[in-house]
């Protein structure tokens, strides 16, 4: 069995970012994670066939994870692979990751980090930033967290091999997310006071239409993510209603 | 030749919210500021992509969840808007981008149960890795070519739509910005309730408020 090499590792990194490219009901990442693996897995059994094939068909199985955080699983199946690990402690090491690994990184990115940079572009845009500074500030901060998190994940999970769970746990990430969570809470406040206050905001346009502004607001609030499509449908309707009116004037 | 370039923006922009990288590139806000650039409007693009993320601050793609796709939404409002300089063209823009940002919704969802199909499965007695790989990189292809397609399609007819009753719009430009607005409220309610709700947040949430209030008056 052969060591890992660097152009090894550095091509699994990169495939990572592919990690999601067939995601299917069936096995969900199972196969973008076998494919990342691959460069991997091909230096390790360079000179057994068979056995490449077994740990390809092992990483095809059904998985699933946040893809960001994915790239700690895979970092550490890449160690326990090259270590010579029982294909049965392997499978049993990716489901029992899977699980954690998938809601904390939703709570971390999707729930946090994401809302978090998206109203703070949307603050400097009602504040009238020009284009270039919004955007470029969201995708520069934005994937500072990202790359950081994913290199953060696959080195880890390289070092460490079965023992990232106490690294993951080290690594405060739900303590974390709730300090986002704090920041996010105040730019939500911020938003609605811009959206508000500003020209071409709500006020502007006459102190009646805050009423059913504020009532939706709370309806989310109240409601959560069930009001989302009943919102859309509802502005959709009253837009195709108002266009048919003028069209019927 | 326009129509195809747009088309292929968005299948371009449509890869990064799954399948390559998730870089955010597409997001509604930096989709819709490439899409007005390249259109030669960029104030618009950001303007829809702003309005759009509002509304889809709450969306993202978690799990097998089904989402309305903000990609492919974005770029078809921005290309719709841009035709017309007629007063509806910004809310009937909204209007089918909301509108498509669900239908592109279901195209992932019927892409996914295609990818099923087509993947290697790990009960089989042997893998060859050229399958492998081909599978994968076709499902990144396949992907591609759904965002072109949703896309050119939303264009096409968000266009001939704004053509037709844009110019019959009844309301002004500060009445059609804040009716939007009104519908994108339930989304910043449900990303306060998502962030723990207002019993929690409520001294950072007000706090927030008075910011807001007060640095509008003075930047």
């Amino acid at each position: 069995m052969s060591a890992l090499s660097r152009r090894a590792i550095t091509s699994t990194f990169l495939r990572s970012f592919l990690v999601q490219g067939s995601w299917n009901y069936h096995t969900m990442l199972g196969t973008g994670f076998a494919f990342a693996m691959l460069p991997g897995l091909r230096r390790i059994f360079d000179d057994d066939a068979e056995a490449l094939d077994a740990s390809v068909r092992r990483h095809l199985d059904h998985f699933n994870a946040h893809p960001y955080l994915a790239n700690l699983a895979l970092g550490a199946a890449l160690r326990l692979e090259a270590d010579g690990t029982d294909d049965q402690i392997v499978r049993r090491f990716k489901v029992a990751v899977r699980g954690p690994l998938g809601g904390l990184g939703d709570s971390l990115v999707w729930a946090a980090w994401l809302p978090t940079v998206s109203m703070a572009a949307l603050a400097l845009w009602w504040l009238g930033q020009p284009v270039w500074v919004v955007v470029g500030l969201f995708l520069v901060v934005y994937n500072v967290g990202h790359l950081t998190l994913r290199v953060w994940g696959f080195r880890s999970g390289l070092r460490d091999g079965r023992d990232v769970a106490r690294t993951l746990s080290e690594a405060r990430l739900p303590q974390l997310g709730e300090r986002i969570k704090s920041i996010a809470s105040l730019l939500v406040g911020v938003l609605a006071g811009l959206v508000l206050a500003s020209r071409e905001g709500l006020s502007d346009a006459g102190p009646l239409w805050l009423v059913p502004a504020i009532v939706c607001f709370v309806g989310g609030l109240k409601i959560g993510h069930r009001a989302w499509r009943p919102a859309a449908i509802a502005t959709v309707t009253a837009i195709a209603l108002i266009a048919s009116w003028g069209v019927l004037r | 030749m326009e129509l195809a370039l747009i088309a292929l923006l968005g299948g371009g922009l449509a890869l990064d919210a799954t399948s390559v990288g998730q870089f955010m590139l597409s997001r509604p806000l930096v989709a819709g500021a490439l899409t007005g650039w390249m259109l030669g409007d960029p104030a618009l693009g950001l303007l829809i992509g702003t309005l759009l993320e509002l509304y889809l601050l709450v969306s993202f793609p978690s799990g097998g969840a089904q989402f309305p796709e903000g990609t492919t939404a974005t770029v078809v409002a921005v290309a719709t808007a841009s035709a017309s300089s007629a007063p509806g063209a910004l809310p009937i823009a909204i209007a089918v981008g909301l509108l498509w940002g669900q239908v592109g919704g279901f195209s992932i969802t019927a892409l996914r149960k295609a990818n099923g199909l087509m993947v290697p499965e790990p009960a089989d007695e042997h893998v060859d890795t050229t399958r492998l790989a081909t599978a994968h990189l076709g499902a990144v292809g396949l992907d591609f070519l759904r965002g072109v397609l949703i896309t050119g399609t939303g264009v096409a007819i968000g266009r001939v739509l704004v053509a037709q009753v844009g110019e019959s719009w009844p309301l002004g430009q500060r009445e059609s910005l804040a009716l939007i607005l009104v519908g994108a409220a339930v989304s910043v309610g449900i990303l306060l309730h998502d962030l723990g709700g207002f019993r929690r947040r409520r001294v950072l949430f007000a706090t927030g408020l008075a910011l807001g209030i007060v640095g509008v008056r003075f930047l």
